[in-house]
């Protein structure tokens, strides 16, 4: 086994730790374990490939250290807080708002599963240790991957702090850092707490899961909102404390800095800096005390869920009822859009994508309206940048095969489905209406406001291409059937087929713009695209499948 | 029954709440050393959860409850470094191999690393797993896994067994192997509590026969006594017979009708 360096720096306190009664042999022994087991975990954001065989012992990565460079990235890129000018509270306050969330969904969508380990009640509660002993070896877990983390985010800015601004700053820093993390470890706990009382397991997981997408698309946005920040955001501007602002806790954590280094005696800062130190030494006396009512309720994860019984699924049926297809395609449509709004492994690879999808058409027009202003967009034919948007549907065609419980497809093989095709084309139609169509609807909300009305066929034009280009992107890839793969299983070699597939898009938005040149040209391009799809919807899904199959 | 010799269990008058409703209505029971308790009853009846008390896993129960001398309740530990426990659901850290996972067991009832490492491993090759030591446990199948468990339950050579179907997913030999275990161990004086749902084998292994059935002990006593007393012939007649279950074929036949609409 190996001897973590972190665990050797905590050998130096077993004295303090065997003063407060805690059995330390036996904690570090399951420190040991769990730092192990840590290494073994991936990260939610990094989707790893990984052979789920046996001969992976041999090269031992610690998976969670290779993850910490995100947030070092993180880090570096908020250190110009700390070099712009010494507007203390302002940049602070901005550097410990991002700070903190990222601390906080890095802990609840990487770190939930320590501190919901339910493995533990039977595993370790059956053992002769005493609850004190499980209970610090569990804080001190945390303990060991919050220093992780906030190194990672804070090394740099530290750095950078005490060769801009001085031994104080540095010192103040630190300890506001410190006190940082004592807040959102206790707020994570105390937040499962009130999820679990009232509610019960499958809605936390629900919560973790959703924190973890959100994580996903905050990492892979992230840069690029904060570097817009520093255009947009104004460096010299006064700041007011306000009596509300005693709300928004990482001012707290800004104020110190006004207080300890500009010497400002304002009272609000003051109270804020009296705020930043109290609550989360607060914070901790409540997390202790409520620590044994989260283990007792940590249970409710392994019990059943209560999950809404038949009210549910009523729109489900509804749309069912209307599609104009088979009785087949009606049973996999529906259970496609089961599968999809239920399994969080799915959900975690997949609405990521419908989040950057979302945000990817404004990226590129942010650019157009800096230089022009939001009037002049009226008019132009920048809206085609909407197309941006379904570079979604080649990834959910993909990644419509992937399951966590991939095994359960055995029962395609047990039961006389006579046409495969069917099943694709019920489950392609769910992941159409349920992942893509809000998507689409929401985009064309927002353009409709940008552009103003008159791009309405045009975005009707936009809706019946996404329906080709699905064909096409169903066509270009293996033909695979719904939830069949587990998702360690998605090849590189899919990943290429996406690039032709992206091109195509392209082709398909530059037809579009040489319809506008037409007169009448895009009510042409509306028809043509109509019969196109009458045609490819009902013969190339069969079709495609057939020789697939054949060859 | 032995009666001078001292009780290494004993309950009396245990009741559980869960939400209302009780789980458990007063048990009194008292177990003595060597015996295999075969502990069954119906799902929810209750069996679970008296081994979880007895383990101090759940709390907030009525009633006095001492294992080996002590009580769960009041806060020292000490009596599970004589326990060993396999539970129903196979819950083990899957990420680290069994040798890694049996070493740090090991470690945790008080052993030294390098013996338990060696004990494990010797333990495991019996059970024809000394292939697999240094492989990830979850790639095993759920026979090896039990295996596994029951190692882990036995490592530190316990006094009192608690087993909850410790025979789920192993194949007829090591079904063969793992019984023949139990009795050696409790010829040796150790103590087995063993809950199952399959009545062959509770039948012929127990020396005494628990049924629980609603939260309370229905019979108590070796399967000859429980054959006198409800003048059946197999345990699982005694179990339908007791806990007022007849109408097997009804269902059955109900089912069977569903089924064949169509």
């Amino acid at each position: 086994m190996r001897n973590y360096k972190s665990l050797i720096v905590l050998d130096r306190f077993r004295g303090w730790f065997e003063k407060a009664g805690v059995d330390y042999t036996v904690m570090r022994h399951i420190l040991q374990v769990k730092l192990m087991m840590d290494a073994r975990r991936v990260p939610s954001f990094l989707n790893k490939r990984k052979k789920a065989g046996a001969q992976q012992e041999t090269k031992e990565s610690n998976n969670f250290l290779s993850s910490l460079w995100i947030y070092a990235i993180f880090g570096a890129f908020s250190t110009p807080f700390i070099l712009l000018g010494d507007n203390y509270i302002f940049q602070m306050s901005l550097l410990f708002g991002i700070f903190m969330f990222m601390t906080l969904t890095a802990l609840i969508s990487d770190f939930s599963s320590v501190l919901l380990d339910i493995r533990d009640r039977n595993i370790l509660g059956t053992k002769p240790i005493s609850r004190k002993t499980i209970s610090m070896a569990k804080t001190m877990h945390i303990f060991i991957y919050m220093v992780f983390l906030t190194g990672a985010i804070g090394l740099l800015p530290l750095v950078v702090g005490l060769v801009r601004h001085g031994v104080l700053f540095f010192v103040v820093f630190l300890l506001t850092l410190i006190l940082m993390d004592l807040l959102v470890v206790v707020l994570t706990a105390l937040l499962y707490l009130a999820v679990l009382k009232f509610f019960d397991g499958e809605k936390l997981k629900d919560m973790i899961n959703y924190v973890q997408i959100g994580l996903t698309v905050g990492i892979t946005l992230g840069y690029q909102v904060l570097i817009r920040l520093f255009d947009i955001v104004e460096f010299n501007v006064t700041f007011q404390p306000k009596w509300w602002q005693i709300f928004i806790p990482p001012i707290w954590f800004g104020a110190p800095f006004e207080v300890f280094l500009h010497g400002s005696r304002d009272s609000l800062y003051i109270v804020f800096t009296l705020l930043a130190l109290l609550i989360p030494i607060a914070a901790i006396l409540i997390y202790v005390k409520l620590m044994p009512s989260l283990e007792r309720n940590l249970q409710k994860l392994a019990d059943p869920g209560k999950r809404g019984g038949k009210g549910r699924g009523k729109w489900k049926e509804r749309i069912s009822a209307m599609l104009p297809v088979g009785p087949q395609e009606k049973a996999f449509f529906r259970f496609t859009w089961t599968m999809i709004g239920h399994e969080r492994e799915f959900k975690l690879k997949v609405y990521p994508s419908l989040g950057f999808s979302l945000i990817f058409p404004f990226i590129f027009l942010f650019t157009q309206i800096n230089q022009m202003g939001f009037q002049a967009l009226r008019g132009t034919k920048l809206y085609l940048f909407i197309y941006f948007c379904a570079l979604l549907v080649p990834t959910v065609v993909m990644m419509l095969r992937y399951s966590g419980k991939y095994k359960a497809a055995w029962i395609y093989e047990a039961t006389p489905i006579a046409e495969p095709s069917a099943f694709h084309r019920g489950a392609i139609l769910a992941a159409l209406l349920r992942l893509v169509l809000p998507v689409y609807l929401l985009e064309c909300v927002l353009f409709v406001f940008l552009f103003g009305a008159a791009i309405i066929p045009d975005l009707i034009v936009f809706a019946l291409s996404i329906m080709f280009y699905t064909v096409l992107s169903f066509a270009g890839l293996s033909k695979v059937l719904p939830f069949s793969m587990p998702f360690e299983a998605a090849q590189q070699s899919e990943g290429m087929k996406m690039i032709p597939l992206m091109m195509l898009l392209g082709v398909l938005a530059l037809i579009h713009l040489g319809a506008t040149f037409i007169p009448y040209g895009v009510y042409i391009y509306l028809v043509l695209l109509l019969i196109i799809n009458w045609i490819t919807w009902s013969k190339l899904f069969s079709s495609a499948v057939k020789r697939e199959v054949s060859a | 029954m032995n009666e001078a010799v001292q009780p290494l269990i004993s309950i009396r008058e245990l009741r559980m709440k869960f939400e209302d409703k009780y789980v458990l209505n007063g048990i009194d029971l008292d177990v003595y050393p060597g015996q295999i308790i075969g502990y069954i009853g119906p799902n929810g009846a209750g069996k679970s959860t008296t081994v979880k008390i007895m383990l101090g896993l759940v709390d907030g129960y009525d009633g006095e409850v001492s294992v080996l001398g002590q009580s769960p309740k009041n806060g020292d530990v000490e009596y599970k470094r004589r326990i060993g426990y396999v539970p129903e659901i196979a819950e083990l850290y899957d990420t680290l191999t069994a040798r890694e996972y049996l070493t740090f067991i090991g470690e945790l009832y008080g052993m030294k690393s390098q013996d338990a490492e060696t004990k494990a491993r010797r333990l495991l090759e019996q059970l024809g797993l000394g292939h697999v030591l240094d492989t990830r446990i979850a790639t095993y199948s759920k026979g090896m896994k039990q295996k596994v468990l029951i190692t882990s339950s036995l490592l530190h050579n316990p006094d009192i067994l608690f087993l909850d179907e410790p025979l789920s997913g192993l194949d007829a030999n090591s079904v063969m192997v793992i019984k023949e275990l139990m009795s050696i161990l409790a010829a040796n004086g150790k103590t087995i509590f063993y809950s199952s749902h399959i009545m062959e084998v509770v039948e012929k292994i127990s020396s005494r026969i628990i049924l629980l059935d609603d939260g309370r002990i229905v019979a108590d006593g070796t399967f000859e006594e429980l054959k006198d007393r409800s003048q059946e012939g197999s345990l699982e007649q005694i179990f339908n017979q007791l806990t007022g279950f007849n109408e097997h074929r009804a269902i059955a036949e109900q089912f069977v009708n569903i089924v064949q609409e169509v």
